[in-house]
């Protein structure tokens, strides 16, 4: 159970905890482009379009969230504020329309719902459903909800007809593994009765894919699933540092660091810092990630393989 | 007394009036707003000299408050902190025009220290930087305004940990210098600013200086524990140590007495690496010891764990329910110690921050459970500060005013050891005057809830309480840690006109408009 934070900018006490993880913090250390930032301005009147550098400024990563003592929904209150933002600026929603084709094998007891580049290679995906399902039928999704992940991160409106295409394949299976952050947060609320798990938390689940890590490796954590769901994934990674000794892109408050390659907020120079910083200090011979986007911000920076999670299968 | 003449309206009438506060029931200083007219001027020629001034009001307001949440005013702007040459520029101009700088790093303050009335706030946090590790020789560069949690998550990298530091992530490293900084190995490793080898600073007229025991001695004196008067911390060389996962012990007390002996003799016998007593008023008093290597450990169950008259924890949940069912009326009383308990004692072992039964990340276990369990909106933390001798009665006093007050309370005790050859710095500081060898502290922290809830408690039953318990401080001849800001009119009472007035001199001379951290000693 996701814990509840349906507490707002005005809780904030402006306790900082929230700039400890925050990578926008890390490499600008400008307060006003922060979680703390945001909600103190707004408590002292600022809007939307006040505020525009630092919402636009803001990964999404979520590792603000389980460091806020309040309970404030720091996340919830970015993407309201960036909808704000975007009737202002007449933003052109990432709907055109057309309905992607629907999924075929309906009912599959697993649906994966896979990242749109993870089409691009066949061999990976097809490892990935086959060690996944096991004994059970593993469908691939046609419909990778990468425009209502862009509206989710930008707080637009998702047309009903589109959301509706969306889910309803999804609503006739047991299981829903996710590899969008954003979308695997958003199914937990949209489904109710389906186990939702991250692609990053199923495949490292396994234990095939435990048994090939080992203490030479860097396993990079998809943060913004792993964030929204702190509480109990935090064990689970835990435990598969205690098993594989491997080490992990987590910093002392055990919040993930992320690359921000898949947030679209900075440009490659900010990723590349990111990258520095989660490999300073560290010799790893292997760098094993769980979001693809990382593959090519690691590849930039560091002089070892550079591997997706289900390539490990 | 050689106290140079500083012209009308530059200055309150008369900073630190011994009798300021007779007759004034609030008996609190909140300073008046500094509102003059330069300010357009001022800021014309800042922005013109290369410095970004920030006025817009939600910039302002964001540093409306501190961590106290009692007292509020706003900056006219603000500056974020780049480095010493911009704060050099922003120091220079201030000073020709006369207008107020308050510096401020966490905002852990909770007298209003780090808060402007006016002028410049100036946000030390922009300077969050580390800039070198010495791994040889055990020392850091850094910039001051870092958090000490981003300075740890640095050196951790290195396998390397800072010496002792306020169980807070977010006090800034040049914050904590300022005041002192305490941790729960202070009674063996010392306060914080101890810990600094070498500063650099801006002064308040604006020059850039190192400073050190062998490099600018009077400044570096003054800087270490000197609230901010005389300087602006921009960078800090510190000494640090290998990093060592803590074996934490807890032994639980239903006498405070009892429990600061047996701290007392635990320091005094260099028996731990870390200790200190957290209390849940003066019913469950936990006296936590803790170590930073298994030879130490062993050393101390053989020597000193069979003189400890603490009990574990089904001992005290014994002592605790047999104490209640003879009280059956003080059940909610037992009830909210039972929550409590059920609450805090998990996060002190939180899976992902123990390994092999060691504790890897003390200041995060403590700080989020401060956060979480203990903080709030409003957070009042009056403290006294005593000789070792004093600290029993201190605490006893203190805690019978806790009680006179509120419901729900915690104390938090730690002894700070002092460095003879920094005698100097401890003047006119946290570090009470007749305190040899070591120091001890006692916060005394009511339990508030939010807005509307039963133990919300208005400004004036908060601020009589903290001047009940600084009234024990004059009385016994203590000091305090938080003595600036609100409280300020209690240091000559407790200093005496002798060193106040030299302190006021030497500020004046150093900064002859009295603009650095106006209102908070000064």
């Amino acid at each position: 159970m996701m814990p509840l934070r349906s507490r707002t900018y005005t809780a904030c006490s402006g306790c900082s905890l929230c700039l400890l993880s925050c990578p926008v913090w890390r490499n600008t250390h400008d307060i006003r482009l922060t979680p703390h930032g945001r909600a103190k301005a707004m408590q002292h009147g600022a809007t939307a379009i006040d505020l525009a550098e630092s919402l636009d400024s803001c990964t999404l990563c979520g590792a603000c969230e389980p460091a806020c003592p309040e309970s404030i929904d720091l996340v919830g209150m970015v993407t309201g504020l960036r909808g704000e933002l975007a009737l202002q600026r007449e933003a052109t929603p990432p709907f055109d329309g057309v309905l992607p084709a629907p999924t075929g094998n309906i009912s599959p007891p697993t649906m994966l719902i896979a990242e749109q580049s993870m089409s691009d290679n066949p061999g990976l995906l097809r490892s990935i459903i086959e060690q996944l399902g096991g004994d059970v039928a593993v469908s691939v999704s046609s419909d990778s909800g990468t425009d209502i992940s862009i509206a989710l991160s930008d707080g637009l409106p998702i047309p009903a007809e589109r959301l509706e295409h969306f889910l309803a394949p999804l609503r006739t299976t047991l299981r829903v593994i996710v590899a969008d952050g954003r979308l695997f947060y958003a199914l937990k609320n949209w489904l109710h009765g389906v186990t939702i798990a991250s692609l990053g938390e199923a495949l490292s689940a396994l234990p095939q894919v435990r048994s090939k890590l080992s203490d030479g490796d860097l396993y990079v954590i998809e943060s913004v699933a792993f964030h929204r769901d702190h509480e109990r994934l935090i064990s689970h990674y835990d435990s598969l540092r205690l098993a594989s000794g491997c080490s992990m892109n987590l910093d002392l408050q055990r919040m993930a660091v992320p690359t921000t390659a898949s947030a679209r907020a900075h440009g490659r120079e900010f990723v590349e810092e990111q990258v520095r910083w989660i490999l300073q200090g560290r010799a790893p011979t292997r760098i094993v990630v769980e979001d693809l986007a990382d593959i090519p911000a690691f590849q930039r920076v560091a002089d070892v393989p550079v591997i997706h999670v289900g390539a490990l299968l | 007394m050689d106290i140079p003449v500083i012209d009308i309206g530059n200055l309150p009438a008369d900073p630190v009036a011994p009798d300021a506060l007779l007759g004034i029931k609030r008996q609190q200083t909140n300073p008046k707003r500094w509102n003059e007219p330069v300010w357009a001027d001022f800021a014309t020629a800042l922005t013109a000299a290369g410095v970004e001034l920030i006025e817009q009001k939600f910039v302002t307001g964001t540093f409306a408050t501190d961590a106290g949440g009692t007292a509020y005013g706003l900056p006219h702007g603000v500056v974020i902190a780049k480095d010493a040459a911009q704060i050099s520029t922003l120091m220079s101009t201030a000073q020709r025009y006369r207008v107020p700088v308050t510096v401020r790093g966490g905002g852990l303050t909770t007298e209003g220290e780090s808060v402007a009335f006016g002028g410049v706030l100036l946000d030390m946090t922009g300077m969050s930087r580390v800039l070198s590790i010495d791994a040889a020789n055990l020392t850091v560069r850094t910039q001051a305004g870092i958090f000490w949690h981003s300075l740890a998550e640095v050196l951790r990298r290195e396998n390397l940990d800072y010496l002792s530091a306020p169980l807070n992530m977010t006090s800034s490293v040049g914050g904590t210098i300022g005041v002192g900084g305490i941790d729960v190995n202070s009674a063996r490793l010392g306060c914080s600013a101890d810990q600094a080898i070498a500063l650099q600073v801006v002064t308040p007229t604006g020059e850039i200086v190192e400073c050190s025991d062998t490099q600018n001695t009077a400044l570096f004196e003054r800087m270490i524990l000197g609230y901010g008067q005389f300087g602006v911390i921009t960078e800090a060389t510190l000494k640090v140590r290998p990093y060592q996962p803590i074996a934490m012990h807890y032994f639980y007390y239903t006498s405070l007495a009892t429990a600061i002996e047996d701290l007392q003799m635990l320091d005094a016998n260099d028996a731990s690496d870390y200790s200190g007593i957290l209390t849940m008023m003066d019913k469950v008093v936990n006296l936590l010891v803790a170590f930073d290597s298994d030879e130490r450990e062993a050393a101390f169950k053989v020597d000193w764990l069979h003189r400890l008259r603490g009990h574990g924890e089904l001992g005290i949940s014994l002592r605790m329910g047999l104490y209640y069912a003879l009280r059956p009326w003080r059940m909610r009383e037992a009830l909210y110690l039972r929550e409590r308990k059920n609450t805090l004692f998990p996060e002190f072992r939180r899976p992902e921050h123990t390994r092999s039964g060691k504790m890897t990340d003390r200041t995060v276990v403590f700080s989020r459970a401060v956060w979480k369990h203990w903080g709030s909106r409003q957070m009042v933390i009056p403290d006294l500060a005593t000789s070792s001798e004093k600290f029993i009665d201190a605490t006893l006093k203190g805690n019978a005013v806790c009680k006179k007050y509120f419901r729900y309370y915690t104390l938090y005790c730690v002894g700070i050891k002092l460095r003879p050859e920094h005698t100097a710095h401890y003047e006119m500081s946290c570090i009470p005057p007749d305190a040899v060898t070591r120091a001890y502290g006692c916060e005394f922290e009511p339990m508030m809830g939010d807005l509307n809830a039963e133990d919300c408690y208005s400004r004036d039953t908060l601020q009589s309480f903290k001047n009940e318990i600084y009234d024990i401080g004059v009385g016994i001849g203590a000091s305090y840690y938080r003595f600036g800001g609100m409280m300020k009119g209690y240091i000559r009472r407790v200093f005496g006109d002798e060193v106040v007035d030299r302190h006021l001199a030497m500020k004046r001379k150093a900064d002859p408009n009295m603009i650095l951290n106006r209102d908070v000693v000064f």
